[in-house]
């Protein structure tokens, strides 16, 4: 199985052009054999009891944090459908709409970032010591956010920005209504950003296959709840966080 | 740089039916190669820029050939030669857009070998695709036609989408024009595809010119009665009159009642990667008369949209020059 693909022209030169597909039913292998494990795992562990989602609410996510996720959610599935089924053999006019999709989701990765840095501060999602003692000590209960969610954070941050960076290249030698197409990075260059664009992508699929599954996860969809109306309740901010950690905002 | 003194191994089926021949093709994949009248298949061989492991020749399957009626129009078989297009009064006489777009195809010698079938399915034309090199058509990540200095006067100027090849086939244009239908035999089963949706821009696909897949096969063209009889038109303007690729060329089929035109459709071929419909200039001439002064009119319209390279801007009024010459009387 190759890793890359090239493609020799008719000088004999190696030319780089991508990363080679087959890696796509790796990822895909990988992520379900991820989710079956962890499906069997929690199966047979003993099921704690949910806390209610009666009571009082706690805001967990105001509505520019929900409206960002979901607007970059379906920016980034948009742009996976629309960048992997002609892949697959699915043929349709894929263009226009990946890059539209493409330009939402880089501003509203840039407004996220200004607001996370500037006016929200992201003290949230620093990996400290304390987060590093949860898996291990059941006593241990996180802030606003657990290691596993900073994990994933901070590993699609790498993703995204590394997907948007590549993405932006390639947007800039294309036909695009603002400018005409250039020959401005060599074959060369452009191999290896479609290298990195591909590997990019690769990773997001199998990260957001992992982050749908835990989105549904019986024992998580409370969060996926909050992510939709925007709180959490008394019982489950309890049961799952560390007061002295997270201090909530006034409860909704 | 390739050397051409070794013929390659290829190995030949010659199958007798279209199922088996759909099945090796199926089998063999990207490796197998469809051989209709070879004059699109063996500049590729002998450039060494493809290197296909076993050929189809579908010489041997009698009913790919053939021009047949039926009630409602007339049946192609896809392995009948331009040759036979040319002189089948079934054609000539309901379908002359047809015949004069055959005639125009090549040279003598390759009408008497190509076939339609092979006219409609060939490959891009461009020469740094056909020299192969790593174009985005081939693959790759650039296209090399589509640069200030490129050799591009041939090439696209509507629908470009990374990729400026154009259509090569004349007889397409026509077939277009005429809302011909592409009988297909697939791994599935029957497909009947619109000439219009035969053919597949960069957009969509930028590998492929039409919607044929390995093991697909191309059996039939059937053309019906709707433009059968009509006023027609078919001009191809190359740089030379035998043995060359269109510039522009065009097809038109008129319906006409005293002299007034009801309906009509415009094609041009070698200026997009499919043959490319004139819709506004067809809204347009819409009850009016077919002479120079509608040609005048509208030809403008032919040329809305384009897009042009560093040296084909001569498509533009030469596409509308030859609206007007399909519209004079």
């Amino acid at each position: 199985m190759d890793i890359v693909r090239f493609r020799e022209d008719v000088w004999g030169r190696e030319v780089l052009l991508g990363i080679s597909w087959e890696l796509l039913w790796v990822v895909l292998a990988l992520a379900f054999a991820a989710i079956i494990i962890h499906l069997l795992v929690m199966a047979v562990l003993r099921k704690q009891p949910r806390p209610s989602a009666e009571g009082r609410r706690i805001t967990r996510h105001d509505v520019y944090d929900r409206l960002f996720h979901w607007t970059m959610a379906i920016s980034v599935l948009v742009l996976l459908f629309t960048g992997v089924m002609p892949v697959l053999g699915i043929d349709f006019a894929w263009l226009t709409i990946h890059w539209v999709a493409g330009l939402v989701l880089t501003a509203v990765v840039l407004l996220h970032v200004v607001r996370a840095v500037f006016f929200q501060g992201i003290s949230t999602m620093v990996v400290t010591p304390a987060d590093l003692k949860e898996p291990f000590e059941k006593s241990v209960k996180p802030g606003k956010y657990s290691l596993a969610q900073k994990g994933m954070h901070h590993a699609m941050t790498a993703l995204v920005l590394l997907v948007i960076v590549t993405g932006l290249l390639l947007f800039a030698v294309m036909d695009t209504p603002w400018w005409e197409r250039s020959n401005a990075l060599s074959e060369a260059t452009l191999g290896w950003v479609f290298v990195l664009h591909g590997l990019s992508t690769l990773g997001l699929i199998g990260l957001t296959a992992l982050h749908v599954y835990f989105a549904l996860r019986p024992e998580k969809r409370f969060y996926t709840r909050s992510m939709l109306s925007g709180w959490i309740s008394e019982n489950e901010f309890a049961a799952n966080h560390d007061p002295a950690r997270w201090a909530p905002d006034e409860p909704v | 740089m390739a050397t051409h003194d070794v013929m390659p191994d290829i190995e030949l089926f010659q199958p007798v039916t279209v199922e088996d021949a759909s099945a090796i093709a199926e089998r063999l994949g990207r490796t197998g190669w469809i051989l209709a009248g070879g004059q699109d298949t063996y500049g590729w061989l002998k450039d060494r820029a493809k290197s296909p492991s076993a050929m189809i020749d579908l010489a041997a399957i009698e009913n790919l050939q053939g021009i047949s009626a039926s009630g409602e129009g007339i049946s192609i078989g896809a392995m009948t030669t331009l040759r036979d297009i040319i002189r089948d009064p079934l054609i000539t006489e309901r379908f002359p857009v047809l015949s004069q777009a055959a005639a125009r195809v090549a040279s003598p010698q390759i009408r008497n070998q190509g076939t339609i079938g092979g006219n409609v399915s060939q490959d891009a034309r461009c020469w740094y695709y056909r020299r192969g090199l790593s174009c985005y058509r081939a693959g790759g990540n650039l296209c090399y036609a589509d640069t200030p200095t490129s050799m591009n006067r041939e090439h696209a100027i509507f629908g470009a989408s990374r990729c400026v090849a154009v259509s090569p086939s004349d007889t397409a244009t026509a077939l277009v024009a005429l809302d011909a239908t592409m009988v297909i035999h697939t791994p599935g089963g029957e497909k009947r595809v619109s000439a219009e949706k035969f053919f597949v821009g960069p957009a969509v696909n930028i590998t492929h010119m039409t919607v044929l897949r390995p093991g697909d096969i191309l059996t039939s063209i059937e053309i019906p009665d709707t433009w059968a009889g009509v006023e027609s038109y078919f001009e191809k303007v190359a740089d030379r009159d035998v043995w060359d690729f269109a510039l522009v060329s065009i097809a038109a089929v008129m319906k006409t009642k005293a002299g007034v035109i009801e309906d009509s459709r415009f094609v041009c071929g070698a200026v997009e990667c499919v043959p490319h419909r004139l819709t506004e200039v067809e809204r347009a001439v819409r009850g009016q008369p077919r002479n120079a002064q509608t040609g005048d009119l509208v030809a403008g319209y032919a040329g809305r949209g384009a897009r042009t390279l560093a040296h084909n801007q001569f498509k533009v009024p030469l596409a509308e020059n030859l609206v007007r010459r399909a519209l004079r009387t």
